[in-house]
């Protein structure tokens, strides 16, 4: 009677965690795709568009890390905005300007390979303007986000900033993985 | 026996209980079950464990790394510092020893201050110096072994390019730059591989007198400043807001409202770091010779003893030797009741400055002078005005830690003091500034209370926006309403960068509105709060440590409700040339005497000096015999005075502006009057250079900024990470435990029942419609069998 009491209750709350991962990746894939085209029309009409209509927040660059499919870039590092895609931090740069551009991403979502990249691997990143700008993976560092700032410099180069450990169960670790990708240089305009 | 064996046909078959076809199903599929849970259970283990292992193996590669030091990095070069922890190592220590000698009411301060190279390389040493906001530095030396080179005063670009050229000629050298009257640069450059290096600084400051105390302070870190505006260069579009932001070698950027940002903003490092690696210490030494018998000597924020000399002063020294340098160090003393001095007047004179732009004063002797007066005490009962009071809360990401509880509770003593018939307002600013109310209202029971709520629930978070506050709390009267007395008040750590900027919101803005500073924190930026209530014609406290709010704030008190000295005049002798500072006196708040050092062209001292003033809607006079002190109990003001003067200058050059032709007429004048008494100044600076070539053509040498030491009680601020796992791992793992767990449970009691099903012998059909039927009956209570009276009651009561 009791086993079977508690064995449901078990059962009931490992279907909710089932349920609740299942939930956050589905929702970081699903809005990628919504995300994904909302930037093509942003792209084509030159205005901005929402992804969904209640979005409470806007991509503002395509990230292709070593040639892999598309990541969509929203506004800011807040965890809402994290749950949908990579944030662009808004203390950082954007594409282009001479001040370092950090992406952050969840470790388990979108940057799930982020331990892949190796030096020399390329990263473009796609503006608004549909600009793209090219870099390349020049070194990768794990740092003590307690004890460090952020590296944010006066000069153009991508940071991408995930957690670490990669596969670690505790999800407030106090450790990052960075990536820093320096700036190769404006690509061509992409004719729509 | 034997033959038993073989006879397997002596038990007639149907009386063997043999397990039946289902009976094997039946096991085989239960075991089977079982294998599985327990394939399932191990792979949980080990799932867990190796996520474990990995959790805590992973970091310790990381760290493997060898340690970077912020000197090996280029532009673009990634600043990483991973040493043991993560943890920053810098290359060069300091240790600071300051030996300070009081005569008459100046101090004179040697501060020394060793830089230790621990590397393998050559260095360069940049440190962010704290000194006293009105500290009047006159000398700087580098030794190195017993060898000591003497620095000189040049103008800044030229003691720029005479320190940059030693340095890349690899002579030892070292810079002393003014950034700000508290804040320099020094460095020093081409130490040697575990190399010490020695640079000695000289400076005068003059004492505190106020209430009957003295007191003298030493700075030894500082508060973060805040940067506001835009970054230079970068590009960015006013957003509002202006993020700290790091150079290359981690100091903020200038922007358009700071543009020496990168000079005000050293590395930061958590004192018990520094204490870890035994750097960043101070030995303190004082001698009082003040000639006034002490009925105590105190220091707020450090262990001291005390002893009595033999020549009648007072040796000081910091119980255990040295502390660490993340708290600025205070001492206070009180003079007996029977020896507390009215007046007091020191000179000192020195031979004029030669070559005079004029040149008329060529082989004259001048004399400076240093001056004390107290006005007269109200006496009586004294009426109370009201007042209308704005308190403006500093609630910025630097007020972290202990400083808001002390600004808190600074906050929450000045809202009970005020009185029927008052007013007030609230305001608290970080980055946005808020008021509690639209405009002050009437100091009744239920606003104050609802001050004091909100107040509680205050945190500090954000940048330090002040103009913003400052000017919408000059803002806060109503027009045609001149009965009160209007009164702001400032709770502030003073940690931003565009000082000068608000000095002149203040002189603009002020109106017959007057600003009193409290400021806040280990280590408060002295500077602002001084200059500030200057320019607001109010005054300034400081509160280091909770336990001082009660004292603190009783001393601002009595300033804010008991009436001031006004109107003061110096009438000097006739005959007398006379440059005197400050030129205007400021109206005097209770307990605070007359302060002023002047310059009178030559060597004869003669007559009465007079002060006029008016308390409480009455005249006074006070009379001083002017005469020249013995001794060298003066020697120091004139480097006072000039320190003063070039004070006094730069305050009109914020009216005038730095680019004009007045204001660059005013930078001469500075320019002059700092090589002419060898003082650091905004145009000049201190130079050391050593003749001997040391550092080999091949060896290159590292620029390695000394860090300073997080003030006491304050939160590091750092540019955060975001928190960038969702958790999924964390889900799926607790997921496949419960859900393992689970159905290891209902597995064992399904196996239970399924033996009871095998014995009444069905089918799966069967099987199943049971388990259905046995679990609705769980779930649904029946009549029937509800033999327990709580369960009878419970369906009645349906």
């Amino acid at each position: 009677m009791w086993r079977a009491i508690i064995s449901s209750l078990l059962l009931a709350a490992g279907l909710w965690q089932l349920g609740g991962a299942t939930w956050l990746m589905a929702k970081a894939e699903l809005a990628q795709y919504l995300i994904g085209r909302a930037w093509d029309d942003q792209l084509q009409t030159g205005e901005a568009a929402k992804p969904w209509p209640w979005a409470d927040t806007r991509p503002v660059a395509k990230l292709v890390v070593n040639g892999s499919d598309p990541l969509m870039v929203l506004d800011g590092g807040s965890g809402q905005a994290l749950a949908f895609g990579p944030g662009l931090l808004a203390s950082s740069g954007r594409p282009g300007e001479s001040r370092t551009t950090v992406i952050a991403a969840h470790r388990d979502t979108h940057f799930d390979n982020l331990g892949a990249l190796k030096l020399g691997d390329p990263v473009a990143l796609q503006d608004s303007d549909g600009r793209w700008y090219d870099y390349r993976v020049v070194g990768t560092r794990v740092v003590n986000s307690e004890q460090e700032q952020l590296p944010i410099y006066a000069e153009p180069g991508l940071l991408l900033v995930t957690c670490y450990p990669f596969h670690a169960v505790n999800p407030g670790g106090p450790l990052r993985y960075l990536v820093y990708a320096e700036y190769l240089g404006e690509g061509q305009v992409v004719q729509l | 026996m034997s033959r038993a064996i073989f006879s397997g046909q002596r038990i007639p078959r149907e009386l063997l209980v043999l397990p039946t076809e289902e009976y094997y199903r039946r096991r085989y599929r239960s075991s089977n079950r079982g294998r599985w849970l327990l394939f399932l259970v191990t792979a949980l283990a080990v799932f867990v464990a190796a996520m474990g292992a990995r959790a805590q193996q992973l970091p310790a590669v990381a760290g493997q790394g060898e340690t970077v030091t912020l000197n090996d990095v280029k532009a673009g070069d990634l600043l990483f510092r991973i040493g043991l922890r993560g943890q920053y190592v810098p290359s060069v220590h300091l240790a600071s020893h300051a030996k300070v000698s009081v005569r008459g009411l100046v101090a004179e301060v040697r501060l020394e201050q060793e830089f230790i190279n621990r590397t393998q390389q050559w260095q360069e040493a940049v440190y962010v110096l704290p000194l006293p906001e009105q500290a009047a530095v006159n000398g700087l030396e580098i030794q190195v072994g017993k060898r000591r080179i003497v620095g000189k005063v040049r103008e800044r670009q030229e003691a720029a390019k005479i320190y940059r050229a030693a340095r890349a000629a690899g002579k030892r050298a070292a810079l002393l730059e003014q950034q700000r009257p508290n804040l320099f640069t020094n460095k020093v450059a081409n130490i040697a591989p575990g190399e010490t290096v020695r640079v000695h600084i000289r400076y005068l400051q003059p004492v505190n007198y106020d209430s009957g105390a003295f007191s003298l302070r030493l700075p030894t870190t500082l508060t973060p400043r805040y940067i506001p505006g835009d970054i230079i260069g970068a590009g960015v579009a006013g957003e509002g807001e202006a993020p700290l932001a790091l150079n290359s070698e981690g100091w903020a950027l200038p922007t358009d409202q700071v543009p020496d940002a990168d000079k005000i903003t050293p590395f930061m490092q958590p004192a018990a770091e520094l204490d870890g690696l035994g750097s960043h210490r101070i030995s303190i030494d004082v001698a009082l010779d003040g000639g006034l018998p002490l009925a105590n000597i105190s220091s707020p924020y450090h262990d001291i003893d005390s002893s009595k000399t033999p020549s009648g002063g007072y040796a000081i020294a910091l119980r255990g030797g040295s502390a660490l340098m993340d708290r600025d160090f205070v001492l206070r003393w009180r003079p007996r009741a029977s020896a507390m001095p009215r007046a007091a007047l020191f000179t000192e004179t020195k031979p004029a400055v030669a070559a005079d732009a004029n040149g008329d004063s060529v082989g004259q002797q001048d004399t400076y002078l240093q001056l004390l007066l107290l006005p007269p005490d109200a006496v009586g009962k004294v009426r109370r005005l009201p007042r209308e009071v704005v308190y403006v809360i500093d609630t910025s990401g630097s007020m972290g830690g202990n400083s808001i509880r002390q600004a808190k509770e600074s906050l929450l003593l000045a809202l009970s003091r005020l009185q029927p018939g008052d007013r007030f307002n609230v305001i608290e600013f970080n980055s946005v500034t808020r008021a509690f109310f639209p405009r002050p209202v009437v100091a009744d029971a239920q606003s104050i209370q609802h001050a004091r709520t909100q107040v509680e629930n205050l945190q500090a978070s954000g940048g330090t926006e002040m103009a913003p506050a400052l000017r919408l709390a000059f803002s806060q009267q109503l027009p045609g309403d001149e009965s009160l007395v209007r009164q702001v008040i400032f709770i502030t750590d003073g940690a931003v960068g565009n000082e000068r900027a608000l000095f002149e919101l203040i002189h603009q803005s002020l109106a017959d509105a007057r600003l009193f500073t409290v400021g806040i924190g280990s280590a408060p930026n002295s500077h602002f709060m001084r200059k500030a209530a200057q320019f607001g014609r109010g005054t300034f406290v400081t509160i280091g440590d909770l336990s001082e709010v009660q004292e603190r704030m009783q001393a601002l008190f009595a300033k804010l409700e008991n009436p001031l000295v006004t109107d003061l005049q110096l009438r000097w002798p006739q005959g007398l040339v006379v440059d005197a500072y400050p030129k205007r006196i400021p109206d005097l708040y209770r307990g605070e005497p007359l302060q002023l050092v002047a310059q009178i062209e030559g060597g004869q001292l003669h007559g009465k000096v007079e002060l006029h003033g008016r308390l409480a809607g009455q005249q006074f006079q006070r009379e001083l015999t002017l005469q020249s002190s013995s001794g060298d109990s003066g020697q120091g003001v004139g480097s006072v005075w000039a320190r003063s003067k070039i004070d006094a200058l730069r305050d009109r050059q914020l009216t005038t502006g730095e680019n004009t032709e007045e204001g660059q007429s005013l930078r001469g004048q500075i320019l002059q009057l700092a090589l002419d008494h060898q003082l650091a100044s905004p145009y000049t600076s201190f130079v050391a250079v050593e003749e001997k070539v040391v550092r080999p053509q091949g060896q290159g040498l590292s620029k390695s900024p000394v860090p300073n030491a997080v003030a006491r009680g304050q939160i590091l601020q750092r540019q955060t990470y975001p928190r960038t796992a969702a958790g999924i791992y964390a889900q799926l793992l607790s997921a496949a435990g419960l859900l393992g767990l689970g159905l290891l449970l209902r597995g064992r009691s399904a196996l239970q029942r399924g033996r009871d099903t095998l014995r009444r012998g069905g089918g799966l059909r069967g099987r199943l419609s049971h388990r259905l039927r046995e679990w609705l009956r769980r779930l649904l209570p029946d009549l029937r069998r509800a033999r327990h009276p709580l369960e009878t009651g419970l369906v009645r009561a349906r």
